[in-house]
C-alpha cells in the first residue's frame, strides 16, 4: 500500500514510517499541512495518516480541504486529543478512523491496513464464509464444519467483524469500537475475555484455532487458503 | 449631582415625578373646566342676551322703558347678581348699581370691581360686563356677578401650584431615597464581584430574603460563582493530583528504561509503565473535562434496561473467569433521560470495581429498578468493603481501597461521582453485611 503520512514531529514520523515499511508498505512523509495537501493532490494514496495538531493549522482543516476536492482516500487521524468527543469530531470532519497519541505502532499498522483494504463493501450478502466456518447473517447462526455453534449476540458480532476483516489484524480497541455501541473506556482488558469465550466455543473439537492471537496487538482470522 | 443624574434609578424617579405632576395638571385642567370655564361661559351667554335685549328696548321703546326694565332686573333675585349702569346721551348717570366703571368705553368683555353693601354688609362682587355705546351717545353697561367663579379660579390656581411643587419635591426626595437604596444593593454586588476578582472565590452576594429582583439576581450570580469556584477547584485538584500521581509511574518508567539501557531489564516493563501513564492521563483528563464543563453532557431518552443488560453482558466473561456469580435484576422498560455513554461508562466502572474487589467465587449483583420517586442502579458485591472512616473519601481522585490488592489507578469512582453529579443524581456507598453496596438514584 502507498501511505501518505502528514506529521510534523520527526521522531514520530520516522518511527511510524519505519514500522509501515517493515510491514511492507510504501510511505511518503509530509512535514506540514501545505506539503501534505500538495502531495495528496499530486499522487493517489491508499491511506492518509494525518496528525491532528500541525504547526499553525488544525489537521481537521486539512482533512476538510482534502474532502472538499472530492478525494475520498481513507484518512486516519492521529491526535494528542484523546477524548471521545474529539474522536467524534474527527470522524464528522470526514476522517475514517481516529487514534489518540501515544499509540502502539502495531495498533496503527493494523488500523491503516484495515482502512486500506476496506474497499467497496460486499453488497447484501446473507452468508459469510471463512474456511469451514459459515455465518448465516439472516438466521444469526454460526456453523463450523457443519456443526452448529451457539453464540451470544455479542459474540456473533465479534465473529462477524473478525471474519469480515479476515487476513487483517483486528486490535482490541478496534473490536470495542465496532462491536459495542458505546463510546467508553473499559479500563481493564475485558475484550480478551469475550474473545477467549468465543474461541472456546468455536474451537471445541477442532485442532486448528479459528481466531489467532497477535501478541501484544489483537486478533486475526486467517483467510482460507 | 452629575453622578445622581447618571444613576438609572434617579432618572427613573425623575421620569415618574414628571409623569405624576403632568397627570396632576391634567386633573386640575379638567376640574378648572368644570368649575370655572363652564359657569363663566354660562354667565357670558346670559349677559350677552340681556345686553342685546336691553339695547333693543332702548332703541325701540326709549329711555324710560329701559330704565324701568333695569330697575326691575336689579330687584329680581338671581343666581348671578345683576349689575348695570346707564348714562344718557348728555352724560348723566340715569341709573347704576355699579359703584364705578371705566370712563372710556371698553370693547368686549370687561371685569369690574363691584363691591357693594347689601343690607349694611359689605359684599365683594366682581361683575362680568358688556359695554355698549349707542349711536346717540348714550352708554349702557350690563353685567352679572361672577365673584364665586373667580374665587374658585384663584383658589385653584394657587392650590394647583402648591400641590405641583409639593409633588415635585416629594418625587425628587423619593427618587433620591430610591436610587440610594438601589445603589447600595448594586454596590454590594459590585463589591462581591471585586472580592472574587481579587481571588476570594468563597465570597457570595448577600441575599436579604425579600425575594425581589435583586435577590433573584444575587441567587443567579451566586450559582454562577459556585459553578466557577467548582470548576477552578476541579482544575486545581487535577493539577495537584496529576503532579502527585504521575511522578510515581514516571519514576518507574525511568527506572525501567535505565535498566534496559544497562542491558538488565525488559523493555516490555517500560512499555507497560508508559501505557499505565497514558491510562491515568486519559482518565484524569476525562474527569476534568466533565468537571470543568468543557465536555457537555448529551441528554437523551435512554433505554436503561438495555444499557444495564449490556453492562452486565460486557463484564460477564470477566466475572466467570474468576468464578464470580454475576447476576442482574433489571426491570424491563426502564427509561431514563441521561447521557448514554457516560452512564454506561459509570455503570461499567461500578461493576468493574465490584468484580475487582470481590474474591474468587464471590457474588456480584447489578440492579436496575424503578422506585416511587427515583430510578435505581445498584451494584452489590461480597467483597471486603471499605473502612467506614474512608466511605466519604472513596470517590476522591486516586483513592484506592486496598492498595495493591487489585489493578487500577483509583479514578473509576471519581468518574462515577462526576457523572452522577452532572445528572443531578445521588450516589451512596455503604458496607453491608458481608459485602459492599453502591446505590445510584436518579430522581424521577
Amino acid at each position: 500500500m502507498h501511505i501518505l503520512l502528514i506529521e510534523d514531529d520527526p521522531r514520530v514520523a520516522d518511527h511510524v514510517a519505519k514500522g509501515m515499511r517493515e510491514a511492507g508498505h510504501i510511505v511518503t512523509i509530509a512535514r506540514d499541512g501545505r506539503e501534505g495537501l500538495l502531495r495528496a493532490a499530486a499522487d493517489p494514496f491508499d491511506v492518509i495518516v494525518l496528525d491532528r495538531m500541525l504547526p499553525h493549522v488544525d489537521g481537521l482543516r486539512i482533512l476538510q480541504t482534502i474532502r472538499a476536492t472530492g478525494d475520498a482516500t481513507p484518512v486516519l487521524i492521529l491526535s494528542a486529543l484523546g477524548d471521545v468527543d474529539e474522536r467524534i469530531k474527527g470522524l464528522r470532519a470526514g476522517g475514517d478512523d481516529y487514534l489518540p497519541k501515544p499509540f502502539a505502532l502495531s495498533e496503527l499498522v493494523a488500523r491503516v491496513e484495515g482502512l486500506g483494504r476496506r474497499g467497496p463493501a460486499i453488497p447484501e450478502v446473507t452468508e459469510l464464509k471463512s474456511g469451514d466456518l459459515v455465518i448465516d447473517l439472516l438466521g444469526r447462526s454460526v456453523t463450523r464444519g457443519g456443526q452448529r455453534i451457539d453464540v451470544t449476540q455479542r459474540e456473533f458480532r465479534i465473529l462477524e467483524y473478525l471474519v469480515r476483516s479476515a487476513g487483517r489484524v483486528v486490535t482490541r480497541s478496534m473490536l470495542l469500537e465496532h462491536v459495542w455501541d458505546y463510546n467508553f473506556d473499559p479500563q481493564t482488558n475485558i475484550i480478551d475475555q469475550h474473545v477467549s469465550r468465543l474461541r472456546q466455543k468455536l474451537d471445541r473439537g477442532f485442532d486448528v484455532p479459528f481466531i489467532e492471537t497477535v501478541r501484544g496487538t489483537g486478533y486475526v482470522v486467517r483467510p482460507a487458503p | 449631582m452629575k453622578q445622581l443624574f447618571a444613576s438609572l434609578s434617579f432618572r427613573l424617579a425623575l421620569t415618574y415625578a414628571g409623569l405624576f405632576v403632568g397627570s396632576l395638571l391634567l386633573l386640575v385642567g379638567a376640574y378648572y373646566t368644570m368649575v370655572v370655564r363652564v359657569p363663566l361661559r354660562e354667565a357670558e351667554q346670559v349677559v350677552q342676551r340681556e345686553a342685546a335685549q336691553l339695547a333693543n328696548i332702548y332703541i325701540v321703546d326709549g329711555e324710560a322703558a329701559l330704565v324701568a326694565r333695569l330697575r326691575a332686573r336689579d330687584a329680581a333675585v338671581d343666581r348671578y347678581k345683576a349689575f348695570h349702569a346707564f348714562v344718557d346721551r348728555k352724560g348723566r348717570v340715569v341709573t347704576a348699581n355699579l359703584p364705578s366703571w371705566p370712563r372710556a368705553v371698553f370693547q368686549g368683555w370687561g371685569r369690574l370691581e363691584a363691591d357693594t353693601s347689601v343690607d349694611g354688609d359689605e359684599h365683594d362682587f366682581e361683575a362680568l360686563a358688556l359695554d355698549r355705546r349707542f349711536d346717540d351717545g348714550a352708554r349702557l353697561i350690563i353685567g352679572r356677578d361672577i365673584d364665586n367663579i373667580s374665587e374658585r379660579e384663584q383658589a385653584l390656581a394657587s392650590g394647583a401650584s402648591v400641590v405641583a411643587v409639593a409633588a415635585l419635591l416629594l418625587a425628587l426626595l423619593g427618587g433620591l431615597l430610591m436610587s440610594r437604596a438601589i445603589g447600595r444593593r448594586v454596590d454590594r454586588v459590585a463589591a462581591t464581584a471585586r472580592d472574587v476578582m481579587a481571588g476570594d472565590m468563597s465570597k457570595r452576594v448577600s441575599i436579604d430574603g425579600s425575594g425581589d429582583e435583586f435577590d433573584r439576581l444575587a441567587e443567579t450570580l451566586n450559582a454562577m460563582l459556585q459553578r466557577i469556584e467548582h470548576s477552578m477547584e476541579a482544575v486545581r485538584r487535577v493539577s495537584d493530583s496529576v503532579a502527585h500521581e504521575m511522578r510515581t509511574p514516571l519514576a518507574r518508567l525511568r527506572a525501567s528504561l535505565e535498566d534496559a539501557a544497562a542491558g538488565q531489564g525488559d523493555v516490555a516493563d517500560a512499555l507497560a509503565e508508559a501505557d499505565r501513564l497514558t491510562t491515568i492521563f486519559d482518565a484524569v483528563l476525562r474527569i476534568a473535562r466533565l468537571d470543568t464543563g468543557s465536555r457537555e453532557i448529551a441528554l437523551g431518552e435512554v433505554d436503561l434496561t438495555a444499557l444495564l443488560d449490556d453492562v452486565a453482558d460486557f463484564y460477564r466473561p470477566a466475572a466467570e473467569e474468576r468464578g464470580i456469580l454475576l447476576t442482574s435484576f433489571i426491570q424491563t422498560g426502564l427509561l431514563l433521560r441521561c447521557d448514554r455513554d457516560l452512564v454506561f461508562q459509570a455503570a461499567a466502572n461500578l461493576l468493574d470495581n465490584a468484580i475487582k474487589y470481590t474474591p474468587n467465587g464471590g457474588e456480584v449483583v447489578l440492579y436496575g429498578q424503578e422506585e416511587t420517586a427515583a430510578l435505581l442502579i445498584a451494584v452489590q458485591d461480597t467483597g471486603p468493603g471499605v473502612p467506614d472512616s474512608d466511605l466519604s473519601h472513596i470517590a476522591e481522585r486516586f483513592y484506592r481501597a486496598h492498595k495493591g490488592a487489585a489493578p487500577g489507578v483509583g479514578l473509576g469512582l471519581s468518574l462515577v461521582e462526576t457523572v452522577a453529579r452532572l445528572h443531578h443524581s445521588a450516589l451512596a456507598f455503604r458496607n453491608i453485611d458481608g459485602g459492599f453496596r453502591v446505590d445510584w438514584r436518579f430522581p424521577a
